[in-house]
């Protein structure tokens, strides 16, 4: 089976920085990957790249038998890769429910053209939006919030806000980066068990940055180890934590 | 003091707040809801208003087909800026904006044949004639002052100004309930996270340019009717920075407060001529148009000062990061 994403040899600078250095691996379709690495491994900017925020300096990133490298930000998410922000990128001066009411693909009511010509469609879709906007705000139990600036949220509740904004969505590939700082325990537990309901009942793929390992070890069927902008190693969970590179690099970068 | 109990006056006053009312809501619809930085707004009034008049006097066209063109023009206009400049940053954008308003008031001043250069459009038609572009609107304004009885044909200008006004108005703000305008709102709010919900960033953008032109062009429009004549000098960037000011007196993202903040603008301008006292007679004439000038600009950052939100803006938006 061809993978959901295929990574391959992605270079990107900032100047002198080799923020990602050659990083190669493949996500597969309907699994949920783990993407570590100790602080500045390049994982954010490789986040950034796939979904075409930033171009890469070389390598391919080939997405459903697709090249996606060097597509507009838009169409890579229009194509289904989504991405959050690892600081949540909420639109503050809007509403919460503005913001999810934003998350929807194909709406006639979006274009011009839309509302002139076919209200009808527009507003029915408008309706199908607001009831998905209910769902996700109860999920991440952030109706009391409903009409509220987003803000006015704290950090936690915008990382809520995001997750919610992108499930809404719905793609084909979810690039979480770093989900769950900031949310408290009991929210996680939900939130994974979510993540794994979303992935059995829609066919969602996840590729997800955490700090937390004990939610990568739990949450991931593979694990991307990244380091110094380089893919060191892809394994099991249980690979990854018993690899010795792995724990240098880590304990490397904290001591 | 007779001029300030005389209607007339206060009428020109009032339509002068009409045009600048539908001048500023093209930038509230710019940066207000998109967030782009135009700072040449004037550009798209003056090819409105061109347009329009070397239309009628050059092609002897209808006023009422030149008149939709003379706005798709100006959106054009808008297209064409946008299509080469929105891609840079904020910043270079701004620029570029004030850069466009300069070489299109320098073309209209150059291009002597098309325009009529500097000495304006009455030297629009052959040598020797002075040529007139409101003849048809004349007309227009007669029968609307008959039929609906007006007393001056200030008065049923005004009345017609602000009847398009607020129809405009009324359709902005109707826009901007839509799904379209929650867009618009994204893209100002944060430009790179609504690409990453897929949105098409630059189009909306380009779309926001261009409906903001079409609007500047039909003030356009009526600052032609208005004039009767104008000239290249009557677009320079002030006219622009007017129509940010008000954008700022009355408030950033509400469709509303445009009307507002023209009015209060247009009275405190209109207001400022009657400085005729000392210590303003102190100065020699010229010197208190400047003077004047800058008692507007106080007046303006007072009232920014007290309500940096603006008269209709919301506090709390301001200080949301
Ligand atoms: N916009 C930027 N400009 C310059 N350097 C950057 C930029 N973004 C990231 N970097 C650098 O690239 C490296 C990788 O950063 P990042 O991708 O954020 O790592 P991670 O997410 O794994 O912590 C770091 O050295 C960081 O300083
Ligand atoms: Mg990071």
């Amino acid at each position: 089976m061809t993978p959901l994403l295929d990574v391959q040899d992605v270079v990107r600078t900032f100047g002198a920085v080799r923020a990602v250095d050659g990083a190669s691996f493949a996500v597969e379709e309907r699994s949920i990957t783990g993407l570590i690495g100790p602080n500045g491994a390049g994982k954010s900017t490789l986040f950034a790249t796939i979904a075409g925020s930033l171009k890469p300096d070389s390598g391919r990133i080939v997405f459903a038998g697709a090249r996606i490298d060097g597509r507009a930000a838009y169409r890579v998410a229009r194509a289904g890769v989504v991405r959050t922000y690892q600081a949540a990128r909420v639109l503050t001066r809007m509403t919460v429910l503005d913001n999810l009411l934003l998350a929807s693909t194909g709406h006639p009511g979006e274009r011009l053209t839309g509302v002139l010509l076919r209200p009808r469609a527009a507003s029915a879709h408008e309706r199908r939006t607001l009831e998905r906007a209910h769902e996700m705000l109860a999920l991440v139990r952030l109706e009391a919030h409903t009409h509220e600036y987003a803000g006015t949220l704290s950090g936690g509740q915008r990382k809520l806000l995001d997750l919610a904004r992108v499930l809404m969505l719905e793609p084909s590939l979810v690039l979480f980066d770093e989900p769950m700082a900031g949310v408290s325990p009991a929210l996680r537990v939900e939130l994974l068990e979510h993540i794994l309901a979303v992935r059995r009942d829609r066919k969602i793929t996840f590729l997800i940055v955490e700090h937390d390992l004990d939610f990568v070890m739990q949450a991931a069927d593979r694990v991307v180890v990244m380091n110094e902008g380089r893919v060191i190693v892809v394994g099991t969970p249980e690979e990854a934590r018993t690899n010795e590179e792995v724990v240098d690099a880590y304990l490397g970068k904290a001591h | 003091m007779s001029i300030l109990s005389s209607g007339s006056f206060w009428a020109f006053v009032g339509v002068v707040a009409g045009i600048y009312t539908i001048l500023a809501l093209g930038l509230q619809v710019q940066f207000g809801f998109a967030g782009l930085l135009n700072f040449g707004q004037v550009a798209f009034m003056a090819i409105g208003a061109y347009t329009m008049a070397i239309l009628v006097v050059k092609e002897g066209w209808s006023t009422w087909l030149a008149a939709p063109l003379a706005v798709v023009a100006a959106a054009a206009g808008g297209l064409f800026l946008g299509l080469f400049s929105l891609r840079l940053r904020a910043d270079y954008f701004a620029i570029v904006t004030i850069a466009f308003s300069e070489i299109v008031r320098y073309v209209a001043t150059n291009e002597t044949s098309l325009t009529g250069g500097s000495q304006g459009t009455i030297a629009l038609g052959p040598i020797g004639t002075a040529s007139q572009y409101n003849g048809q609107w004349s007309r227009f304004e007669g029968r609307v002052q008959h039929a609906f009885g007006f007393s001056s044909s200030d008065a049923t200008m005004l009345a017609i100004v602000w009847t398009v006004a607020v129809v405009l108005l009324a359709l902005t703000w109707l826009a901007m309930r839509t799904p379209w305008g929650r867009v618009l709102r994204a893209i100002r709010d944060d430009e790179d996270a609504a690409a990453s919900l897929g949105k098409n960033t630059f189009a909306y953008k380009l779309q926001a340019l261009a409906l903001g032109a079409a609007l500047a062009g039909i003030a356009g429009l009526f600052y032609a009717w208005e004039f009767s004549f104008f000239s290249p000098d009557d677009f320079q960037p002030l006219l622009t920075f007017f129509a940010w000011m008000i954008l700022l007196l009355g408030g950033l993202g509400r469709v509303w407060a445009v009307p507002v903040g023209a009015t209060v603008f247009g009275f405190i301008f209109a207001g400022t001529r009657f400085l005729n006292f000392a210590p303003f007679t102190w100065f020699a004439s010229d010197q208190r148009a400047y003077l004047r000038l800058i008692i507007v600009g106080l007046i303006i950052l007072l009232l920014v000062l007290v309500r940096p939100q603006g008269l209709l803006g919301n506090k709390r938006e301001m200080v949301l990061e």
